[in-house]
């Protein structure tokens, strides 16, 4: 099990996304080929057996909309809405097709093109997200009708891969996908940064959690390596790591040469106030 | 400065008709429901004015049913899209209730089969061929899961109980009527779906009524 302990933080996070992506693409095969009905759905709801669980912001737009509580949504919202609150947006740094899609999509590049990233063109301010948040609530509260739950970009690619295997077509709502991959030209992960609704939701839940990346500052050498390397471009080397957005992935823990970030579990250092 | 200017008020209105554009298409999308006969909701299916802000689009009654009934609709509903719908003319529902079990967001309500009313099912005396006197048919009638209670034959003429009629569509489906003229649908009998059978009503009908008045 030695050679275990030697894989990066990447190496995890891919094969974490690859497991997920191919979730996807199985429990439809297996639904409509072998009638296997144990797991179900994709990320808006999935379940193993009676494990289900519910998106949360597509929990919370159901709930806005229609003022009612329903008790088996709330229950199918815990575990996800616990999981941010302890881990931050890990959903969307190692589950999220999207994420995973651009990833994949700039590791080929670097393969044809040879360059390490593309320049971003764009720089917003993060608290963005928390427009896009906000907007889209309010939005789903005016029109009176859900918008997220059939135009979520993550829950879009699921629903893709299903229809291809039930229909055998595709929905046009998949030119969303397109749109959210073709913005990684502008800025890197354009829309997770500063427009996705349920990354703004996952965040908000995530400003007070345990795992968290941290900088030891006596042994930074300032190679701005891992400023690089983030695809959110939240500077960990000026304690990035602390801010609600970071997802947790670990690209700047593996772009350190020098060991000098680390994932902590817990809250007792004094930088945990400087949330954003 | 003025090229600044131009790109400025372009974004800006690009931005505002993208916030519009929902709005507007889905202020003409909500009073526009995605059923019409023989296009009906899965059972247990709550009131059409709520059901598309409880349906979370998981798709999960759509890979759970075991007849291949249920289908989702796609963005040209509106904000429609992704809610499940079943065309009984294509595959009708056999009430297996399997798609109410799943429902994470109680859009679908648990439902004895008896007690579910998709919609109900209306004979059009005008093509069937029981009614025309024409043949002896009671494909419905036998089909009918509810057999003479649903449906029953009054002097060998299928008769609709509303009472009963869960609107599963299993009668549509086999009816082997098959008319094309305009105006009308395909079969003898159909599924007027429960919420929304007053949008159903053809324009010429509703001038009917009217000029007859």
């Amino acid at each position: 099990m030695l050679w275990l302990k030697k894989r990066s933080w990447n190496f995890w996070r891919l094969l974490v996304q690859t497991l997920s992506f191919a979730l996807l693409i199985t429990i439809p095969l297996l639904n409509y080929y072998l009638q296997f009905d144990f797991i179900q759905g994709w990320y808006q709801s999935i379940s193993f057996g009676d494990l289900w669980f519910v998106s949360p912001l597509e929990g919370l737009e159901r709930i806005l909309v229609t003022r009612e509580l329903y008790g088996p949504l709330l229950v199918g919202m815990a575990l996800p809405v616990v999981l941010a609150f302890l881990c931050g947006r890990v959903f969307c740094g190692w589950i999220c097709p999207i994420h995973y899609l651009s990833e994949l999509s700039d590791r080929i590049r670097r393969l044809v093109t040879g360059k390490k990233q593309i320049k971003d063109r764009w720089l917003l301010p993060r608290w963005l997200l928390w427009i896009a948040l906000i907007g889209e609530l309010l939005l789903t509260m005016i029109i009176g009708a859900p918008l997220f739950v059939f135009l979520s970009p993550p829950g879009l690619v699921g629903r893709e891969l299903m229809r291809l295997v039930f229909f055998n077509t595709l929905a046009i709502e998949g030119l969303v996908v397109v749109a959210v991959l073709l913005l990684n030209l502008i800025t890197r992960r354009f829309f997770c940064r500063y427009m996705c609704p349920l990354g703004g939701l996952l965040s908000l839940v995530a400003r007070r959690r345990k795992l968290r990346v941290v900088i030891d500052p006596t042994s930074c050498s300032h190679c701005n390596q891992c400023d690089k390397a983030c695809p959110l471009g939240l500077e960990p080397q000026q304690g990035g790591g602390e801010y609600s957005q970071c997802w947790n992935c670990g690209a700047c823990v593996d772009a350190c040469s020098r060991g000098s970030l680390t994932y902590r579990w817990g809250s007792d250092e004094k930088k945990t106030q400087k949330t954003n | 400065m003025s090229a600044d200017n131009k790109r400025r008020t372009f974004i800006k209105s690009g931005l505002v008709a993208l916030c519009l554009l929902p709005a507007t298409a889905s202020a003409k999308q909500r009073y526009d429901s995605p059923l019409s006969t023989n296009r009906l909701r899965p059972p247990g299916a709550v009131s059409e004015d709520n059901f598309t802000g409880s349906c979370i689009r998981c798709g999960r009654c759509v890979e759970v049913c075991p007849y291949r009934c249920i289908e989702p609709l796609d963005l040209r509903q509106g904000v429609n899209a992704g809610t499940p719908i079943i065309d009984v003319e294509n595959i009708p529902c056999y009430l297996c209730m399997k798609c109410v079990d799943v429902c994470p967001t109680g859009a679908l309500q648990r439902v004895a089969q008896d007690q579910t009313r998709m919609g109900v099912a209306v004979v059009d005396h005008y093509t069937c061929v029981s009614w025309q006197e024409k043949i002896l048919c009671r494909t419905c009638y036998s089909v009918c899961p509810f057999i003479d209670k649903a449906i029953r034959l009054e002097q060998f003429k299928p008769v609709v109980d509303e009472r009963y009629c869960t609107g599963c569509g299993i009668c549509t489906h086999a009816c082997p009527v098959l008319q094309t003229a305009a105006g009308k649908n395909g079969k003898a009998i159909n599924i007027e779906p429960v919420y929304a059978y007053e949008f159903s009503l053809p324009e010429s009908e509703i001038t009917a009524v009217d000029g007859g008045l």
